[in-house]
Formats: structure tokens, C-alpha cells, sequence
């Protein structure tokens, strides 16, 4: 079988080809496998993650980028999808930015490899984890999914930069179903990081029971409240607001677009000094970390929001040369079939000093709102969207009925402006999820934080 | 002629018992705007690959492995199918036959391949990328700040273990557009309309009149209000209901949902008495429509719901297998709750609609509608509705939407939450069951060609 290494002097030699007709080129190889299974009460199903390979060469025209990619990885292939690229303008502008110069193999370290890990242990797994939550009564469904990834990338281009990198990630997803006259309610638990086996080992039965336990509750969920009110984020619902609501308004592709509410205000205080918000695509186990982006810079810590001021953006090597500083790490392609944009990564909001039974006090009547699902961005608008699968009513300054699934609406700013305390709880847990910018490109990122209590629009959804 | 790439996969690894080889060769050409340049052209990105599928009975069961590969070396090949095995091991579900379909030779269908976008693609793409710039050059205060135009021609075969051994070639087009609307009084933020287009061909004819609207939408976010709160009519167009209907019915209405006890029993009154809901893997330019489905099982139109009762369901070979019985042509594949995957042959099929047809009933149009539901709201945008798998409820933040007044479609709104089950248990409130009101002229949205939908009670969460 092929592997990237084995055509590493192709991709060195049509580089070095294409550079006599452009001022710049760079090759992106991919190559990714993953293995799993899928159970519920009535099947099993191995999975194989597809066996994707193939390259994107980007060359700048003198104008614009081209691209095109092939799933061939021999120099006659990819000679023949460069066919299609033309030649830069002798009068063409210069390659904006700063080419890479990385040069390097990193790979992810696990004392227990995920590639090593056996689909029946997984199906094993899977089993026992329904029949956890069967043994809770009204769960007559559950589905387990345990999956793993291998994810190789080698980077090329004319300015010397010949960097690889193989990224191992591993999630497993719990969705128990309760029943009860007519009625079907679920509970959705996930763990996901980038490592080894140790993903797993948060399967236990105490989880499985409480998810389960959770799905059985939620048949007797009341329906939440609608309106403006105080609002409590838990940490995944925070994290969704960290990335979704105000991480995207921070790609630097959308402030050269002049896409972004939040440009004009680099540099000015948006909220109180109880709120951090970071980028961090270097996090240990992070979901959405790797070694380098695919313009084969290393990925970096960038603080976004220093204690309420907004002091940082997300840089590709075009939008760090606008705005005169370093590209950051987060230019990131889905897959050697899509377009590299400036991403997010591991973001999250950083912990304060307040407790949650602070905020709850603080907050005297509202909804909390948990176990988040998604969120929406809106980064010229400025307006937010976090969907939840659950949620409590507070009332009195106590947490009291649980209430079914609900959407949060509001403008970012006023959501900043109106925050009141960010739990102390230290150290984010990283929630796996996946991004798109618009509604393609999908692809890993992880997001956290703490719980925070501020003001916001909340219905049923 | 349509490339054979599962052919020529299948001649180098022949498969032994039954199996399924399912081939793409796809050309991808993509260019994105920023303002009125060219970001960036791609293209062409060319794909092969094959999906292998083996299936046994086994024990009263039976067992079903998958593998996909970009890699067509013989090598590969034969390490692919060596995967789908292990797999199969692995694997079991209920049945014990899978009615794998037969037939053979190149087919086509109507509303299915561009030929325009097919001959000359880059071609194509340029002139779409003129027009839709044309109407926005004579606009002051609206442009379109960023914008993509992808076009996906795919050469799609498959060969199975029956003899089955056909081939079709198909266009697919999304379109994303950001329409922009600023200036005016000094400090007013601007305004964005979001466009996404799904659609099979690359057709400028209607571009003069759609950028129209989008702008008005545009201009229309900057003057918007809060919405009310409380249960309220509330209007649905079909773009609304696009990214809705289709989830909703695969969720409840098909044989995967029957094997985890979500279906409903044929019959069960869950809808508004007036409804009629069908399937139609034929319907012309729609999203999911082709001669044939995924696993080559003639595409085929059924009815889903009539006067507000399940008539059928809809069902893949594995999922007809589980009940005795046939695929209705709805094993679909490269399938997601959040977009669909123009690389088809990584995923495996599963059961899906086709494109979701409710039929127009005898409310009129939208103003009539919006007559009869005298003060609530019309929603013409909510952010990422998709609705949850196990309970149907949907729901998300108003991008933009009208007050609906004195039965007059008034000032816009925008924020707040609409939300609420789209399909509930028999005599529960849902968006299908409180349909007070069908339009009578249908429109192809994505996946759903659908009227207007008037609900006689939802829950908005405004102001």
C-alpha cells in the first residue's frame, strides 16, 4: 500500500517544477484511515473508516490563489492536475505574507496507540454499555459509538518547508432512549481527544447509568421558559459561546472581507474583566490540536480576550500581512479536497473566581442552560445562537426543574456586556465537535470553559 | 460514456459471495468571491473511489462490512475488501435476505445532469459567476461581500453480486452568497442575508430576481425588531421548511427509525387531516434524484402520509431486510444531519428521503395565508434548525422573519427563537400536526418541494 513518505520526492520534484511558473507553491498530502463500531439493541455494525488519500497544490497566480488536487499521488497525476492552473502573471503582485519555512515529523504520543486497538474490544465495549443502560428502567434503546482516527499530513512547498505529521483521535458517543406512553427522550454524552486508548476509559458503568439516568429523567421534563432572562452557560454550552458566538467574528478572513463586527474593535474592552477567551491549537489532547496548520506554520496559544479586552485575532499568512503581524497557526483545510480558511482550534473560555452556587445566587430567577449541541455563527451580524439538550429552571436563587431542549438568542456584545461571573473550575474539558465555515468543511475543533452567568434570549428548540 | 469504477474494482479484487461495489469519479470545480474578485479558482479536483460492501446471512441474522478507498492499486483493492470482511465479522443486524437489486446499462433521468455545466464546467461556472455579480453592480448600498459557486459532476457506478452493473452520470451545485447591505446614517451596523443554494444545475436565469430579494432581506436585517413572545401563527415558506421536513421525515418516517422503536404505526394519525407527505426519489433537479438510488434500486415516489396518517415508510436494502422485505430506493449515501458530502462513496448507504414532497393544498398564497393567520409571524430564515433525531424538535434563532398584522405581512423582525417538535406522538402538538393552512403552489428547496405552511400555534421566544 501507498504511503505519504513513499511519494515524498514526487511531491519535492513537481514543487520544484511548479516554481518556474509560479512565484510560490505549496503541496499539502493527505492520507487518513480510522477504525470503530456502532451498536444499538439491534445491530452491530464495524466501522472502517474510509482509506482517503490525495494532495492540493496551491500556487499564487500573481493575482489569486489556484488550486487543484488529485487522489493520485504519483508526479504524473499530480503534474496532471497542476495542468490546470495555468501560469502567474509576470506582472502579478507578490505572494502576500510569509512562506513557511517548518521543517520537521511530529506524531501523536500515546503509551496505548488507538491504532492498536481492536474493533471487537470496542464492540465489546459497546455491548456492555447497553446493557448499563438497559438496566435502568424506560431505556428500551441506546446506542453506543466508538471510533478512532489516523490523520497524515506532509507539507511542501518552495520556500523549503518540508514538515509531516500524523494525529490520532478517538471518541465515543452514548445516546440512551427512554419511553414512555408515546414519548421518546434521549440523553447525549461524548469524550473525544487527541491520543491514545485512555479515550475510552471514561466509558464506565457509573457514566452510563447516569446518561441513562438522565434520558430516563428527561421524559418528565417540563417546557422551558421563554423570553430575556438570566442566563447560566455549563462549561460545554460556555464553549459553544467561546467558539460559535464570538470565536468566528475573530477570523482574520472575515475582517479583510470586511465580514466581521468584532474588527473595528480589536484593541477596545468588550466585557467585564472576568472573561478570557483563548485559541490554543497546541492543548494536550485537545480535539482540534495539531502540531502544525496547513500552511505548515506551528500552531500557537493566541489569547483573544484578555480580562474583557479584545486583544487578539486568528491570522492566515494573507491576513497577518494586512495587518502586520505573524500568521498564528490556523489556517486549516477539511481535507486535501477543500480550501484552506483561516479556523479555530481548542477555544475556550478561561476560568474566574466566582463558584457555580455563586452564580446560581446571583442569578436569583433564569434557566440554566446544559449539554450543549450547537451553536451558529454570525460574524458580521454579531448575533448568537447555542442550542441545549437540557436545561434547569432557577428560581429564587435555586436550581430547580429540569426543562427540555431550548435556544439561546442574543447579540454577542450585549451577552459580553451583561456577564456577571465566570466559574472558577479549572481547566477547561474540552468538548469534541466538529466546524464548518458556512455549511461545508467540517472539521475537528474542541471548545470549553466554565460555567457563566449573564442575560440572554431563551425559547424551546 | 460514464467511467465503470466499480467495474474495474470489482474485476481486480473479485469478490466472492455477495457484495456491492459502489464507484465515483468525480471532477469538483470551485471559485470563491470577495466582493466582486475572484478569491480563489480550484479545480478541476479530481476524485476516484470505491465503497466495497459484503454482506452474509448468519445465524438467523445478518452480517454486513463496508470499506471505502481512494486508493485503486490492486493492492489496496484487495486490503479494502479484506476490511469490509473483517467488518462483516464483526457486524450483525436483523434479517436474513438482502434483496440486492439487479438491472444493468447507462442510465439517465430527467432533471438529473446539467449538460451545460457537464460540456464546459469552468465555462458554466463563469457565466453563473457574471450574473449573479450583474444586478448587484447597479446597488449602492448592498454588495456581496463573500460568496462561493461549487459544481460537482460525478460519474457514479455500481456493480453487485446479482448482475446489477449500472451507470449514471449527475451535476450538483451549492451556491453560498453573503449579500450585504450598509451605509447610511453614520454608526448603523450593516446587515447580512445568508444564500445557500443547494441545487443540480447552474442556472443564471433566475439570478436577477433572487438578488433582488436577497437584498431586500439585506436591507431588511438593519431595520428588523425583536419578535414577540408566546405561541403565535407562524408562516413557513418552503426555503424555511427546506432544512426541516427533510430531517424530520427520515428521522421518524423510515425503517431505521422502525428498528429503534421511533416509528409510528401505519396509520397512527400524527399529521394535520389535510396533509398529504410523499417521497420522490424522480422529482426533477432534485436534490437526491438519479435513476437509481445508492445501492442502484430504481428511484421510486410513495406516499409517506395521507390525510394526516402514515401510509409507508421508507426503507434501504439492510433496513427492508430487517422487515422481510425491499428496498424502496432510498438507500442514500454521503449523508449527514448537517449537509450533504459530494464524495458519496466514503459512507455507506443508509435510509433517507429523496426529496420530500408535500402536496399543495387550497390556501393560496402567501398573503392569503398570511390573511388567514391575521397577527403572527413569517419566518423567512432561523440559524441551523436541524431537529433532534429521537424527539424531532427543531429550533433556532430568527435570522429574519415579518410580523404578520391584521393579517398583512408587515415589518421585519430578527432574534428570539422559534422552535418545537416537528413530529409528534398522535394527538401531541407538532409543526406537522397544528398545519391550519397549505399553500397552493409548491417550490423545490433542497431536498423539499413543498407549499407554504401556515402552523396555527408555535412557540416563538422574543422580545
Amino acid at each position: 500500500m501507498e504511503t505519504l513518505e513513499s511519494h515524498e520526492d514526487d511531491f519535492t520534484t513537481v514543487v520544484h517544477e511548479l516554481s518556474a511558473r509560479f512565484p510560490f507553491v505549496e503541496l499539502l498530502a493527505e492520507r487518513s484511515r480510522g477504525a470503530g463500531a456502532r451498536l444499538n439493541t439491534q445491530s452491530v455494525t464495524a466501522l472502517s473508516r474510509p482509506t482517503i488519500q490525495g494532495a492540493a497544490i496551491r500556487a499564487w497566480s500573481g493575482e489569486r490563489w489556484v488550486e487543484s488536487a488529485s487522489s493520485r499521488l504519483d508526479a504524473a497525476s499530480l503534474r496532471a492536475a497542476a495542468d490546470g492552473l495555468g501560469r502567474a502573471r509576470s506582472d502579478g503582485r507578490p505572494t502576500p505574507g510569509t512562506s513557511s519555512t517548518t521543517v520537521g515529523r511530529w506524531a501523536t504520543r500515546s503509551a496505548r496507540p488507538l491504532a492498536d486497538l481492536e474493533t471487537s474490544t470496542l464492540i465489546g465495549l459497546g455491548r456492555d454499555a447497553i446493557r448499563w443502560a438497559k438496566e435502568v428502567p424506560e431505556i428500551r434503546e441506546m446506542q453506543f459509538e466508538g471510533s478512532w482516527s489516523e490523520d497524515d499530513r506532509l507539507y511542501v512547498n518552495s520556500a523549503g518547508a518540508r514538515a509531516s505529521q500524523r494525529i490520532l483521535r478517538g471518541v465515543a458517543v452514548l445516546v440512551p432512549i427512554a419511553f414512555r406512553d408515546g414519548r421518546a427522550e434521549s440523553a447525549y454524552v461524548v469524550r473525544g481527544r487527541e491520543g491514545g486508548q485512555e479515550v475510552f476509559d471514561s466509558v464506565t458503568e457509573p457514566t452510563v447509568r447516569a446518561a441513562a439516568e438522565q434520558a430516563r429523567e428527561m421524559l418528565g421534563a417540563g417546557t422551558p421558559p421563554a423570553g430575556d432572562m438570566n442566563v447560566i452557560l455549563d462549561p460545554g454550552a460556555c464553549g459553544v459561546f467561546a467558539h460559535e458566538s464570538f470565536g468566528h467574528g475573530t477570523e482574520a478572513d472575515q475582517f479583510v472581507r470586511n465580514r466581521s463586527y468584532l474588527a473595528p474593535l480589536l484593541g477596545t474592552v468588550l466585557g467585564p474583566d472576568e472573561i478570557s477567551i483563548v485559541d490554543d491549537g497546541t492543548a494536550e489532547g485537545g480535539w482540534g490540536s495539531s502540531f502544525f496548520d496547513d500552511e505548515g506554520n506551528r500552531t500557537q496559544k493566541t489569547v483573544l480576550v484578555d480580562h474583557g479586552k479584545f486583544v487578539g485575532a486568528l491570522h492566515d499568512r494573507v491576513t497577518a500581512a494586512a495587518y502586520g503581524v505573524r500568521a498564528t497557526g490556523n489556517t486549516r483545510r477539511a481535507d486535501f479536497l477543500s480550501r484552506p480558511y483561516v479556523r479555530m482550534t481548542n477555544t475556550y473560555v478561561a476560568p474566574g473566581d466566582w463558584t457555580k452556587e455563586e452564580l446560581v445566587e446571583e442569578a436569583r430567577d433564569g434557566v440554566l442552560l446544559e449539554r450543549a449541541m450547537s451553536g451558529v455563527e454570525d460574524p458580521l451580524g454579531g448575533q448568537m445562537q447555542i442550542r441545549v439538550h437540557r436545561g434547569h429552571r432557577i428560581e429564587h436563587g435555586e436550581v430547580t426543574g429540569l426543562v427540555s431542549s431550548m435556544a439561546l438568542s442574543g447579540r454577542v456584545l450585549d451577552f459580553l456586556r451583561a456577564i456577571r461571573g465566570v466559574d472558577q473550575h479549572a481547566d477547561p474539558t474540552f468538548e469534541p465537535g466538529s466546524c464548518g465555515k458556512g455549511s461545508t468543511d467540517l472539521l475537528p475543533v474542541a471548545d470549553g470553559g466554565s460555567f457563566v452567568l449573564s442575560r440572554a434570549i431563551v425559547g424551546p428548540a | 460514456m460514464i467511467a465503470n469504477v466499480a467495474g474495474q474494482a470489482a474485476d481486480a479484487v473479485r469478490p466472492s459471495g455477495t457484495w456491492e461495489v459502489f464507484g465515483q469519479r468525480l471532477r469538483r470545480f470551485e471559485v470563491y468571491l470577495a466582493g466582486a474578485q475572484v478569491e480563489m479558482t480550484r479545480g478541476p479536483l479530481v476524485v476516484e473511489g470505491v465503497g466495497l460492501r459484503v454482506i452474509a446471512p448468519s445465524d438467523g441474522h445478518l452480517t454486513s462490512g463496508f470499506q471505502a478507498t481512494t486508493d485503486l492499486s490492486p493492492a489496496s483493492l484487495a486490503a479494502t475488501l479484506e476490511s469490509a470482511r473483517r467488518s462483516a465479522a464483526d457486524s450483525r443486524s436483523p434479517g436474513t435476505v438482502a434483496h440486492l437489486p439487479t438491472g444493468s446499462g447507462e442510465r439517465s433521468g430527467e432533471g438529473v445532469c446539467d449538460p451545460a455545466l457537464w460540456s464546459d464546467p469552468a465555462g458554466a461556472l463563469d457565466r453563473y459567476r457574471a450574473a449573479l455579480l450583474a444586478p448587484f453592480e447597479g446597488l449602492t448600498d448592498v454588495r456581496l461581500s463573500f460568496g462561493s459557486i461549487r459544481a460537482t459532476l460525478a460519474e457514479t457506478s455500481i456493480v453487485n453480486s446479482e448482475g446489477l452493473d449500472v451507470r449514471c452520470g449527475a451535476t450538483h451545485v451549492d451556491v453560498e452568497v453573503a449579500v450585504q447591505a450598509f451605509g447610511g446614517p453614520e454608526g448603523r451596523a450593516p446587515g447580512e442575508y445568508w444564500v445557500n443554494l443547494v441545487s443540480r444545475r447552474l442556472d443564471p436565469s433566475p439570478l436577477k430576481g433572487q438578488v433582488e430579494t436577497w437584498a431586500r432581506f439585506a436591507r431588511d436585517v438593519r431595520r428588523s425588531e425583536r419578535p414577540p413572545s408566546g405561541d403565535v401563527p407562524v408562516l413557513f415558506p418552503p426555503d424555511a421548511l427546506a432544512d426541516i421536513l427533510p430531517a424530520v421525515v427520515s428521522s421518524r418516517l423510515s425503517g431505521q427509525a422502525r428498528l429503534r422503536g421511533l416509528a409510528p404505526e401505519i396509520g397512527a394519525k400524527l399529521a394535520a387531516p389535510d396533509l398529504r407527505v410523499l417521497d420522490d426519489g424522480a422529482r426533477p433537479w432534485g436534490h437526491f434524484t438519479a435513476p437509481f438510488d445508492d445501492e442502484g434500486t430504481p428511484a421510486s415516489r410513495r406516499t409517506l402520509i395521507e390525510g394526516g396518517a402514515t401510509t409507508a415508510l421508507i426503507y434501504d436494502v439492510l433496513d427492508g431486510a430487517a422487515f422481510d422485505g425491499s428496498s424502496t430506493g432510498n438507500g442514500h449515501r454521503g449523508d449527514s444531519p448537517v449537509g450533504w458530502d459530494w464524495r458519496s462513496f466514503l459512507g455507506r448507504p443508509v435510509s433517507s428521503t429523496s426529496t420530500v414532497v408535500v402536496a399543495p393544498g387550497t390556501g393560496g398564497t402567501l398573503d392569503e395565508l398570511a390573511e388567514r393567520a391575521g397577527d403572527g409571524l413569517l419566518v423567512v430564515q432561523l440559524g441551523f434548525p436541524i431537529p433532534d433525531a429521537v424527539t424531532t424538535v427543531f429550533g433556532g434563532e430568527l435570522r429574519l422573519g415579518y410580523r404578520i398584522r391584521g393579517g398583512k405581512i408587515a415589518g421585519p423582525v430578527r432574534g428570539g427563537t422559534v422552535g418545537g417538535p416537528g413530529l409528534a406522538a398522535p394527538g401531541q402538538p407538532s409543526l406537522l400536526a397544528n398545519v391550519t393552512g397549505i399553500g397552493s403552489h409548491a417550490e423545490l428547496a433542497g431536498e423539499l418541494d413543498a407549499p407554504p405552511l401556515l402552523v396555527g400555534s408555535f412557540t416563538v421566544a422574543g422580545a
